[in-house]
């Protein structure tokens, strides 16, 4: 391709809006952050700075995060007993103990194997900026541009941090997908040392909330080790069981009587009258669907 | 009911209520047999002609031959040369004398008379024609009055030569009155001895019409064939059995002991006086018989898809035979002369009782004699196949080919089984499916051009045959002793002789070619050695000695037994396919004296599309060899924390079906590892949670890498991680790169995992992505280590199994690359669908070459029919027929859920795999379509060239199809394979991960890039790509992408349309210039379909 520029150009006409406040509940930040939406596959941050610097100048932009960067923070590392426990006894977590975990997550993290991540196409951003004022400078400066049309190129005032995509970021992809056995070990080594621990935690509660009430003065009955309710699965296999039980019994009592042969001789007609049906009907399909009872030539 | 109160069943039949009480379909399922019943039925309908509409005033024409034929006057007698001379020329008619023409001093006369009768015979009178027919011939039987004939008339063509005239008589005079009809010569059912009239109408064009354009008019062109032939009791049937020789001229001189027999001529003229007592059998037959009409559609329409014909050059096995031998077996043909099939049987069943015996009853290898059973075989034995009618002592299959009666058992055979299969919709490949095509069973085409003086060379030429057939006949002798147990199937076609002008007219002759085409058995063909018998049995020896000629030599076995035998293992690095073809070539040089400019080879040409070689087998086997070593190293180790319960190879190279053979060794082209799962003995160790169990996967998996490390010299182990997007997806792998060269990537499966997995999507609690995102996990986790190491067996067992399917899958493979498909289709599910080809074969044999297995995948794609059914690849027979309703059943609800079949378009089934999508997942409907599509137009250029099809022509593939086309720099690929990591130092956090040694196992960037690009343009692009070496990337927008009003959430990048601001539609210059960007150096140069911009 090599009328780069000249398509890029197009992206500046891309709607920019505010977002509905319930999109992302990033707490403090709302009135700082401007919802982006078709952002370009290979945006990076570096690209938003240029364009918001171009727009409103150096310092107004602060951060952006990109639909997938939310992704891995739904997932739970907790052990499950951890987590059961946790429905039933909220703990809170003081900010030294959210600063330690946060540590310890970087040092469990596995290595990126991309050296820049793509965006899927059409996908939005959140783009946080200095202050409410400097939100309210960039859409000024949008509405601005629609009438200048001299919008701002793809691409452009970057600093050399970018890095940039084609071979060398496939070679690197190449080399960072095998990231050498001791760093992998040091990562899984973290992540278990802290992962153990947790779990050390949640049967030293366990122990504890055994025999505890709880504010309104309960005691939760608990059985052996295990803090929690039976587990769904365990309920289905003891109806699984029960139900094994019912039909051996039904199945002894099968043709004792005259009536029930007699019966199932009735039901045995009506299967081949049945069956001669359905053959009726697909023949009909058949020859519905031209051509299929003509030899082929 | 009691088989055999034909009353009561009869009336069944009467009012074609249902036949449950079917009797000779005993050997079905009841579902089965009333399915086949109904199909019949409407196969039936659709192929029964209505006469009065489709011939219009034929019955008129008919009507006026007869008059204008009994309104002829005497001629004659007149001596035969003063016929040939005078008549001949003041009329202007050619008398159509066979060969050898009569001499000039023939002292006997021809003459004239009134027939004694004239009849409409044949399935137009019997009303048995069938609307896919090629050509509609009405008969019409002309009987010559005994009076013209002597006694001695059975001897030296005499009574050819008076019926010859008599013909040219009838012509001559039909000619001046209906100048509206062409009339020409041709010989009846290509014996040469008996020329017959055609008669056309002149406006209808000449050549044979197809159906389907007949249809639609109602209107088929028919010719009326005018057949003179003797009366009944003309010929001493005693002077005419197959032992006496009826032809003297050319042996009158030698002495009376030496005179061979002529069975064909015997049987020819015997066969001219029983037109009339045929004609009664078969009305006879058909009134005492309600459904034998319909039985004989059956059978001409089973034949005419295998293209057996009365023509001798379509076998010699026509209509008329079928229903002749329906008609005999339903008097006799039992052991003690009872009938075989009983006059109350639905037309269904007598139509396959009656293959079952054509199946039974091996015409090709001994005489078979209907009626009372008195006669000695001896006195009917010819070469030839002999079916003996008793009564009217006749061999009803003296114009069959031998070859053509080895086929039809072996075609019977097929279409029993296919009967006979419960599983398999028998219907279709008895009925519709065209099985007259040598590409889809044979392997091996020689094409033969008959050497101009062939007829002098041959012996056997004297008894009336044409000498093209008794060539082919000589040829096919030959070779079937010659290739012996390497050839499972030899058929010869032949050209058909044409018809010729009732105007004398020189005829010029010219070189005529047959083509012999032969299915190998491959793995007897390919030894090199053929043994004979036993040096010390003198008369079998010297017989051998006599067929191979100097070739023949003494051969040793270690045990000290001589033997007899003839050595090409010179040829043997050429495979099978170049011994066949060495002994072809030297036993036709030798016995019939062909020299090699008179043989051209067809057939091999598939195997050097993807350079298959016999070598491959050995290194599939080193692959094989070499994971077993691997697996034994894993096993013995002993500091793992769990025991191992499974390591199961998962790559298609331990399965002999990649594409490339495995090779060690390779790193230029990037090394592809053997991918292997593990798994463990179930195990309480496994944390409690999906993300973490993958990180224990990882820890175990660097374990195993140390503890190999360091319990074998010359491993080296290297952790790798996926392009995983999810936590708990699989995270990493291990490959283990052997000294020997062989590559293995390691992967764990925890059945912890799919237990969690499971409970989650059962789960009703969870959120709804949350359950779906499980069930993708799940079905993720199952195929990697429950359907794929089975499917891993399954392919191995039967790649030994079918010697072909090996090089068949591989080819096929190459075919879903060459058009860029296999980015959709993969790997396990191409070989299914050629072991599917060779699981049900019917109709035709299991496919013996890499030719016939690849085409018969086609053919087979051609007609899956995946929106409607189900393909069940069942190898051992192992599914209940409950389990298949079962898997119809799910098929239905899928259709119903999804009827647009977004989610699921085929639906692949097998034992391990009863859901049916594990093989099938994201393959588009456009794509399944253009599979098929490719399919058809493929199997229908293999149909319709026959062998002269050049096989590269079903792999190019072109570009213009697609809205745009990314070429990617073969230097650019090049540079990421060999990257070595001193170039590029100036990445920093390169430069810590151990830049010094080389990559162990880097991946082609091609693919890399594609999934990268499949997941930020899932919505707006279909791309399409054919294997990791493919350097072409082809893509095609989503049409079903409209303009839309904005939304915060769009599913591809958008821009406002130039009318309207608030429309929105796809920006496709954005992304154009979006995936230049993501490309980078390493894309060449994208092309634009041109109506794009």
């Amino acid at each position: 391709m090599s009328d780069n520029s000249t398509s890029s150009d197009e992206f500046s006409t891309l709607p920019i809006s505010i977002p509905p406040t319930t999109i992302i509940s990033s707490t403090l930040n709302d009135s700082r952050s401007l919802y982006l939406a078709n952002v370009p596959a290979d945006s990076t941050e570096a690209h938003f700075r240029a364009i918001f610097s171009s727009l409103v100048g150096a310092g107004r932009f602060e951060s952006i995060t990109f639909d997938q960067d939310k992704r891995g923070a739904q997932i739970s590392h907790e052990p499950a007993q951890a987590e059961r426990l946790a429905k039933h006894h909220k703990k809170r977590k003081r900010e030294d103990e959210e600063l330690q975990q946060k540590k310890e997550d970087a040092a469990a993290a596995l290595p990126d194997t991309w050296t820049r991540e793509l965006h899927r196409s059409g996908s939005s951003a959140i783009a946080l900026l200095a202050d409410e004022k400097s939100v309210d400078l960039v859409l000024k400066a949008v509405r601005k541009l629609h009438k200048s049309k001299k919008y701002p190129i793809w691409g452009e005032g970057l600093k050399d941090g970018v890095l940039t995509l084609g071979t060398h970021w496939l070679k690197a992809h190449n080399r960072l997908s095998y990231p050498g056995n001791d760093v992998v070990q040091a990562v899984v080594d973290a992540y278990f040392t802290a992962f153990n621990r947790k779990e050390d935690e949640a049967h030293q509660l366990a122990k504890r909330l055994r025999n505890e009430p709880d504010e309104d003065g309960f005691v939760m009955v608990t059985r052996g080790s295990r803090s929690a309710p039976a587990r769904r699965d365990e309920a289905e296999e003891a109806k699984q069981r029960m139900l094994e039980k019912q039909q051996k019994k039904k199945d002894e009592t099968q043709d004792f009587y005259r009536f029930q042969l007699r019966e199932r001789r009735k039901a045995e007609q009506m299967e081949l009258l049945k069956k001669f049906d359905e053959d009726r009907k697909k023949v009909q399909a058949m020859k519905e669907k031209r051509g299929k009872f003509r030899p082929e030539a | 009911m009691e088989p055999n109160s034909p009353k009561r069943r009869k009336l069944d039949h009467t009012h074609g209520g249902p036949t449950f009480e079917s009797v000779a379909s005993s050997s079905m399922g009841a579902s089965g047999s009333s399915a086949f019943v109904l199909e019949t039925d409407e196969l039936l309908k659709e192929v029964k002609l209505d006469y009065s509409k489709a011939f219009p005033g034929l019955d008129q024409t008919l009507r006026h031959f007869k008059e204008a034929i009994e309104g002829l006057e005497q001629y004659g007698p007149v001596p035969i040369n003063e016929a040939s001379a005078g008549w001949e020329k003041t009329n202007r008619t050619a008398i159509p004398y066979p060969d050898p023409k009569p001499a000039k001093n023939c002292p006997y006369k021809v003459s004239f008379e009134k027939p004694t009768h004239i009849n409409v015979v044949g399935s137009y009178a019997s009303q048995t024609m069938a609307k896919t027919q090629a050509s509609f011939a009405v008969d019409m039987i002309v009987v010559m009055p005994a009076a013209l004939f002597s006694e001695k008339d059975y001897r030296d063509y005499r009574y050819f030569y008076k019926r010859a005239f008599y013909l040219a008589y009838m012509v001559d005079a039909l000619r001046k009155k209906f100048p509206d009809l062409a009339f020409v010569y041709t010989n009846l059912n290509g014996n040469v001895l008996l020329p017959v009239l055609v008669a056309r109408p002149q406006d209808q064009s000449s050549k044979p019409q197809s159906a389907g354009d007949a249809g639609s008019r109602g209107k088929l062109s028919y010719e009326i064939r005018i057949i003179p032939n003797a009366p009944e009791g003309c010929f001493p049937t005693a002077k005419l059995s197959t032992t006496s020789s009826a032809i003297r001229r050319h042996g009158s001189e030698e002495s009376k002991d030496s005179k061979v027999p002529t069975p064909f001529y015997n049987n020819t003229l015997k066969s001219e006086s029983q037109f009339v007592s045929y004609l009664k059998l078969l009305h006879r037959a058909s009134s005492s018989c309600a459904s034998f009409k319909d039985a004989c559609i059956l059978g001409r329409t089973w034949l005419q898809q295998r293209g057996f014909g009365g023509h001798v050059a379509d076998g010699g096995f026509g209509h008329f035979h079928w229903a002749v031998l329906m008609a005999l077996l339903l008097q006799t043909g039992g052991r003690k002369g009872e009938p075989i099939l009983s006059p109350s049987l639905h037309a269904s069943q007598l139509f396959k009782a009656t293959l079952q015996y054509l199946a039974t009853s091996n015409l090709h290898k001994k005489p078979v004699i209907l009626g009372s059973n008195n006669i000695p075989a001896e006195a009917v034995r010819q070469s030839g196949p002999v079916l003996y009618d008793s009564a009217r002592q006749l061999n009803i299959l003296f114009n069959m080919t031998s070859w053509s009666a080895f086929m039809l058992n072996e075609h019977a055979k097929l279409s029993l089984s296919a009967v006979n299969d419960p599983q398999v919709d028998q219907f279709d490949s008895l009925f519709i499916t065209k099985v007259n095509q040598p590409l889809q069973i044979f392997d091996l085409f020689v094409k033969i051009n008959i050497p101009s003086n062939a007829s002098q060379k041959l012996p056997s030429v004297s008894d009336g045959r044409s000498p093209t057939v008794a060539f082919a006949e000589d040829v096919y002798r030959t070779l079937k002793k010659a290739l012996g147990e390497r050839a499972k199937l030899i058929s010869i076609q032949m050209p058909k002789l044409a018809s010729w002008k009732v105007t004398p007219s020189s005829t010029k002759s010219k070189t005529e070619s047959i083509f012999v085409n032969i299915m190998c058995d491959p793995a007897k063909a390919s030894q090199g050695r053929e043994f004979g018998p036993l040096y010390e049995q003198k008369k079998d020896a010297a017989k051998f000695r006599e067929f191979w000629g100097d070739v023949a030599e003494l051969w040793q076995f270690p045990s000290g037994e001589i033997v007899e035998s003839v050595n090409w293992t010179d040829f043997s690095s050429l495979g099978y396919f170049g011994i066949c073809q060495a002994i072809i070539r030297y036993i036709l040089k030798s016995r019939l004296k062909l020299t090699d400019g008179e043989l051209e080879f067809h057939g091999q040409k598939f195997s050097s599309i993807i350079s298959l070689s016999s070598a491959d087998k050995a290194s599939f086997d080193a692959a094989k060899a070499a994971f077993s070593v691997f697996e034994k190293d894993v096993r013995e180790l002993e500091d793992l924390p769990l025991s191992v319960k499974q390591i199961a190879s998962i790559g298609a190279e331990t399965r002999y079906a990649s594409l490339r053979s495995p090779t060690p060794h390779q790193r230029k082209q990037g090394t592809t590892p053997i991918d292997t799962m593990l798994s463990f003995e179930a195990s309480g160790k496994w944390p409690e949670n999906t993300a973490s169990i993958q990180r224990a996967k990882i820890a175990l998996l660097l374990q195993i890498g140390r503890s190999l490390e360091e319990a074998k010299k010359g491993i080296k182990t290297h952790l790798g991680l996926e392009d995983a997007e999810r936590e708990t997806e699989n995270l990493g792998f291990l490959d283990i790169v052997y000294e020997s060269g062989f590559a293995f990537r390691l992967r764990v499966h925890s059945d912890q995992e799919e237990t969690l997995l499971d409970r989650q999507t059962k789960d009703q609690t969870l959120d709804r992505h949350v359950r779906t995102e499980a069930a993708a996990l799940v079905s993720s986790a199952r195929w990697r280590s429950t359907i794929l190491p089975l499917h891993n067996q399954t392919i191995s067992t039967y790649c030994t199994r079918f010697p072909a399917l090996s090089s068949s899958i591989r080819l096929t493979k190459h075919w879903f690359n060459a058009h860029r498909l296999s980015n959709y289709f993969n790997e396990p599910l191409i070989e299914l669908f050629v072991l599917q080809a060779f699981l049900q074969p019917h109709p035709f044999p299991i496919p013996s070459s890499t030719s016939t297995g690849f085409l018969r995948t086609l053919l087979l794609l051609a007609s899956y029919d995946w929106r409607e059914e189900p393909m069940i690849v069942d190898p051992s027979d192992s599914l209940s027929v409950s389990q298949r309703l079962d898997i119809s059943t799910r098929l239905e609800a899928w259709r119903k859920i999804d009827a647009n079949m977004n989610r699921v378009t085929l639906f692949v089934a097998t034992p391990f795999d009863v859901t049916g999508v594990a093989y099938t997942q994201n393959i588009p409907k456009v794509v399944a379509t253009r599979m098929t599509t490719l399919a058809r137009s493929a199997s229908k250029a293999s149909k319709d060239k026959g062998i002269e099809l050049d096989p590269r022509t079903l792999f190019q593939s072109g570009l213009r199809d697609y809205d745009f086309v990314l070429h990617f720099s073969a230097k650019a690929i090049k540079g990421v394979i060999r990257d070595d990591g001193a170039k590029h130092s100036h990445f920093k956090n390169l430069d810590e991960t151990g830049s010094s040694e080389a990559l162990p196992l880097p991946e082609s960037p091609v693919p890399a890039f594609l999934r990268r690009l499949n997941s930020t343009y899932a919505t707006p692009l279909l791309f399409f790509h054919g294997g990791a070496e493919d350097t072409v990337v082809a893509a095609l927008w989503n049409p079903q992408l409209h303009t839309r009003a904005f939304s915060a959430n769009m599913p591809s990048s958008f821009k406002p349309t130039d009318a309207d601001a608030d429309k929105f539609e796809l920006n496709k210059d954005a992304v154009l210039a979006e995936i230049a960007r993501i490309g980078g150096d390493l894309i060449e140069k994208i092309d634009i379909k041109d109506n794009q911009r």
